[in-house]
């Protein structure tokens, strides 16, 4: 038999204000899930496969990294740039944020440098250009390209399956467990109504329960690889 | 000979008190099909993951095919590989079993593990997808799919390696009922086949059309039962 105040309707009126950080903290990893789904189902045509493209990607890097002359640094600005160019503008945004930290972190580290050592600023300022725009190439590759085109790219060149194998496994990781943390803190949300003191501990809570989740998961998924025959000698994918 | 054979086994969960499964005896006739049920928690996955050697019994032992299997024996990566070569394993939850970039690589990897030719491991591949009528999913991710299709790449990818005993845990679980025709149908034709089936379910219209035996898990004390075809332990 139902209690009795489960056979009644309740009267309950919220106090104001709460719930503000839930929906945040939320709001946040769908964002960042989101985004994740989103890159593996896109498949813009793209103008080069995905192998030639990481090639290309990982020549033009070296290339910048090495190279001294201006031209050079120049020209793969200028190539940058194009690419770019031909992104939807919310990309583009997401594009230059990366790379616009990475170079903003990258002036922090060598500002001391800069300051003690007035002579060496041309080429300090270049570094700091370089991983701008490194970052950039790397940045749009990841934008254009689907996860699963990119092993499958690294696949062709021969890069050894347990490393292909590590990122895809990391990646349905991400998934899974975004997924976990954005189903948890839902319903966190939709019980937790009005002002809640303890929301810290119920986020830590939270992150308590992805983490038993994830490593058990990880345990049953290692055997399920043994039950299909693996047996720490990866055979190539 | 009997195709799995359990003397006496006790498992206990490392740093639990009471056992999970205590001194069972059980026998499995190659061709036969098991139906173990019992209310949640009372050891059916336990079960499942000693007949597949990923816990061995504290103590009584567990044979295959006339071969005692141990913790040992299976350090052995080609005993290893035999061994699960022969006996497929569908988990509870079909998360953890997808763990390649698309379903094709999913249903691929068995075989490539076993290092089958190329050109087999594609037909196999092939020939699941279809069965499976999951063709039109084979360059998605599977981490995307819904349950029920996570369900059909899992049992394709169990099956793309041709199993002789196929263990099942909870397989009708979450399945709508088309998929549930869809299963119930593809393990009658399984046994047709020759195939070992054993299998953890609810399903009690499955449970009469296939079951051989049945065994009933119970905390603390586990019985015997039989259905149609008595067998004696
Ligand atoms: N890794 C583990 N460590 C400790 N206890 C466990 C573990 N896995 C399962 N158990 C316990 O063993 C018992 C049987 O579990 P399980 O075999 O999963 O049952 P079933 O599959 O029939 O629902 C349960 O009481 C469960 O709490
Ligand atoms: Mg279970």
């Amino acid at each position: 038999m139902l209690p009795v105040w489960m056979e009644n309707t309740d009267s309950y009126v919220p106090p104001g204000g709460g719930g503000t950080f839930a929906v945040k903290t939320i709001r946040s990893i769908s964002a960042a899930v989101g985004k994740l789904q989103f890159q593996q189902g896109r498949e813009s045509k793209p103008f080069l496969p995905a192998a030639a493209r990481l090639l290309l990607l990982l020549a033009l890097i070296l290339l910048l990294s090495l190279s001294r002359h201006l031209l050079v640094l120049l020209a793969c600005t200028a190539l940058a740039m194009m690419a770019l160019a031909a992104l939807p503008p919310d990309r583009i945004l997401s594009v230059w944020k990366s790379a616009l930290a990475a170079a903003l972190l990258a002036f922090l580290v060598l500002l001391p440098a800069m300051l003690l050592r007035p002579a060496g600023r041309g080429n300090n300022l270049i570094i700091i250009w370089k991983i701008f725009i490194s970052v950039q190439m790397v940045s749009i590759f990841n934008h254009t390209t689907q996860w699963n085109r990119i092993t499958s790219a690294l696949r062709r060149l021969h890069v050894p399956g347990v490393f292909i194998f590590t990122i895809d496994i990391s990646l349905k990781y991400i998934v899974l467990l975004g997924r976990l943390i954005n189903d948890l803190l839902t319903s966190y949300l939709l019980r937790a109504v009005g002002k809640n003191k303890q929301k810290y501990t119920s986020v830590g809570g939270v992150m308590g329960v992805v983490f038993l989740r994830g490593t058990e998961m990880n345990r049953q998924m290692y055997e399920a690889m043994v039950c299909r025959g693996f047996t720490d000698d990866y055979e190539g994918l | 000979m009997s195709c799995m054979e359990l003397r006496n086994v006790s498992y206990t969960y490392p740093g639990e008190k009471m056992p999970v499964i205590n001194n069972l005896t059980l026998q499995i006739e190659k061709g036969t099909c098991l139906a173990v049920r019992g209310d949640n928690g009372s050891g059916k996955t336990t079960l499942f993951r000693l007949l597949n050697g990923l816990a061995f019994p504290d103590t009584g032992r567990y044979m295959f095919e006339g071969t005692v299997i141990t913790e040992k024996y299976l350090k052995n990566n080609r005993a290893s590989k035999a061994f699960h070569k022969k006996i497929g394993y569908l988990f509870q939850n079909p998360d953890v079993m997808l763990f390649n970039g698309t379903v094709y690589d999913e249903i691929a990897f068995g075989p490539r593990q076993m290092g089958l030719p190329d050109e087999e491991t594609d037909r196999r591949t092939r020939d699941c997808l279809q069965l499976f009528g999951i063709g039109h999913l084979a360059e998605k991710a599977p981490y995307h799919l819904s349950g029920g299709q996570k369900k059909r790449v899992a049992l394709a990818a169990v099956m793309a390696l041709n199993p002789d005993v196929l263990i099942l845990d909870e397989p009708m679980a979450g399945l709508d009922a088309g998929s549930r025709a869809f299963l119930h149908d593809f393990l009658s034709q399984l046994k047709k086949a020759g195939k070992t089936l054993i299998m953890a379910t609810h399903d009690e219209q499955l449970v009469r059309d296939l079951a051989d035996q049945v065994l009933v898990m119970e905390m603390p004390n586990m019985e015997m039962s039989d259905t149609e075809t008595p067998e004696t332990v």
